[in-house]
């Protein structure tokens, strides 16, 4: 009844190139779907604060459309539920140019952009409203108030939760082995069908994503030093590393 | 640093939790609870899949059903009742090992190097790898998918001998069959490997069976048993005097009839060497 564990799996044969392939995909798929939710983020999380009623509807139905729909089913959507509405031609080309992974890019980034929004939103309104009246006494327009002003500031202030859902979105990216993509949870499962030893793998797969997120956070505590404002945060970066 | 060696620690303490508390066999584990916990499948038809009633059936759950847990009740004297466990490719070792399921009925194939990690009771049923297309594609047999897309199971073994034998193709593979039939019906794929017997289900499961095609040899050889944790010899023998006294007593080939059989709900003839091969698994009495 007991079950033999044999480490020698992790390095033995394919496994480590494995290993290695999964994690290259987990950082090119997290790393672009970061930028995008980041841009989404910064546009709707800023939108949502402009005194035009419009746009802020417009960014509050994004943002609760997306993030109120779990990922498993925006990853279905943009893999399944897209493509049909394309012509054959043009589908052709993106089933034969790696769909998997590009619908796996924009579920990841346009749901958590969704969540990056309100982030950012919160980052804004903490800015006391004389600073964005201040900036527009100066004679700047309220686009180049948010530009220069506003949104920068908003961005240093929100380092600690903006780590929070990088976080988040490092490790959702697992989900899209269901719509085949083949990143690190992928291939940590090809080793267990290759070599029946479960445990090994998950365990692999579960510190190399620790480790990821570790040093995540060691980075963005650093980035929060460096760019704290002082008088309006308080002493920044308590990083338990 | 302190903090770090804390972090192996618990770490190490997660790993070799369940090495020590498990001391009872599985007999005595179902004995106790009057409970046989079994991992089976949602999506694989005929073997075990949720039919238009919502009844989660299947012929390795009628096996189970009607082989072993009668033998079951036999041997410890009770009524034991049974409790199914949705499992997959992934998790199904892992569920077994950790004592969450007690035996796997599914469709899982018998391998050397799965024997390594779990037991197998004696070959239920035999099938091999093919591919289901649209109806009239180019796809013929695994001699003509180089360059083409092909949709897998994931952790299945077609998906390993795809690889190695035809590294060309493109292979994507999803967790479950209905992911993979969605993708072929929609032409994210071409081709759907899986083991003949699988496809041969899914199409008769489809909305339209005409317009798919089960093409080529067989490419592997796919023996299905049930699993069961390692060294647990005398629960393995339980399990495997259940299925040869079916075999024996024509209990398996009325079952096969009726899942398989011309009015089954995949007609599936059995060839007369296969039903030989399992008939010379039963040993004498």
């Amino acid at each position: 009844m007991d079950y033999q564990f044999n480490w020698s799996v992790l390095w033995s044969g394919q496994t480590g190139a494995w290993l290695f392939q999964g994690l290259i995909t987990t950082l090119h798929l997290s790393a672009l779907a970061w930028l995008l939710a980041l841009s989404l983020g910064i546009l709707s999380g800023a939108l949502r604060t402009m005194p035009i009623l419009p746009l802020r509807w417009m960014a509050s139905a994004y943002v609760e459309f997306f993030r109120n729909v779990p990922l498993l089913v925006w990853m279905f959507f943009w893999y399944f539920g897209l493509p049909p509405l394309f012509p054959q031609g043009l589908q052709d080309w993106l089933f034969e140019h790696g769909a998997e992974f590009w619908a796996g890019v924009f579920a990841l980034g346009v749901y958590h952009g969704a969540r990056f929004s309100e982030v950012i939103r919160s980052g804004i309104q903490s800015i006391p409203k004389t600073q964005f009246e201040a900036a527009l006494s100066t004679g700047l327009t309220v686009l180049q108030a948010y530009r220069l002003i506003i949104v920068p500031i908003a961005l240093r202030l929100i380092v600690p939760p903006a780590t929070n859902e990088t976080l988040n979105l490092l490790k959702n990216s697992s989900v899209a082995l269901t719509i085949g993509v083949a990143e690190l949870t992928f291939q940590t499962r090809q080793i267990e069908t290759y070599t029946a030893k479960a445990f090994e793998a998950l365990a692999a797969g579960t510190i190399i994503y620790l480790g990821l997120c570790l040093g995540i956070a060691r980075l963005m505590a650093r980035v929060e030093r460096r760019v704290a404002i002082p008088g309006l945060i308080a002493q920044g970066g308590t990083s338990a590393l | 640093m302190k903090r770090r060696s804390c972090l192996w620690l618990s770490l190490f303490f997660c790993f070799t939790a369940y090495g020590s508390t498990r001391a009872e066999t599985t007999l005595e584990k179902v004995d106790k609870s009057g409970t046989l916990i079994i991992g089976t499948r949602t999506g694989s038809p005929p073997f075990a899949y949720v039919n238009k009633n919502n009844e989660w059936v299947g012929f390795s759950i009628d096996l189970v059903e009607k082989a072993i847990v009668p033998a079951l009740n036999k041997k410890l004297n009770k009524q034991i009742k049974i409790e199914k466990k949705e499992t997959a490719p992934p998790t199904r070792i892992p569920l077994l090992t950790s004592n969450a399921v007690d035996l796997v009925a599914e469709t899982m194939t018998d391998t050397q190097s799965r024997r390594d990690s779990v037991d197998f009771s004696l070959t239920f049923f035999i099938t091999g790898a093919q591919f289901l297309v649209k109806k009239g594609a180019p796809i013929k047999g695994i001699q003509t998918i180089a360059g083409k897309r092909v949709a897998a199971q994931q952790g299945s073994t077609n998906a390993k001998i795809i690889r190695e034998r035809v590294p060309n193709a493109k292979l994507i593979e999803f967790p479950d069959q209905p992911a993979a039939f969605q993708a072929l019906a929609q032409g994210q794929v071409q081709a759907y490997t899986n083991d003949g017997i699988q496809l041969a289900g899914l199409r008769a499961k489809a909305p339209k069976p005409d317009e798919w095609a089960v093409v080529g040899e067989f490419f592997s050889y796919e023996p299905y048993g049930m699993a069961m944790r390692k060294n647990d010899s005398d629960f393995r023998q339980l399990v495997n005097v259940g299925l040869m006294d079916a075999i024996a007593s024509g209990l398996y080939f009325e079952i096969y009839d009726k899942w398989f059989g011309a009015k089954g709900e995949v007609p599936y003839p059995l060839s007369p060497d296969t039903k030989r091969f399992l008939q010379m698994q039963v040993v004498p009495k």
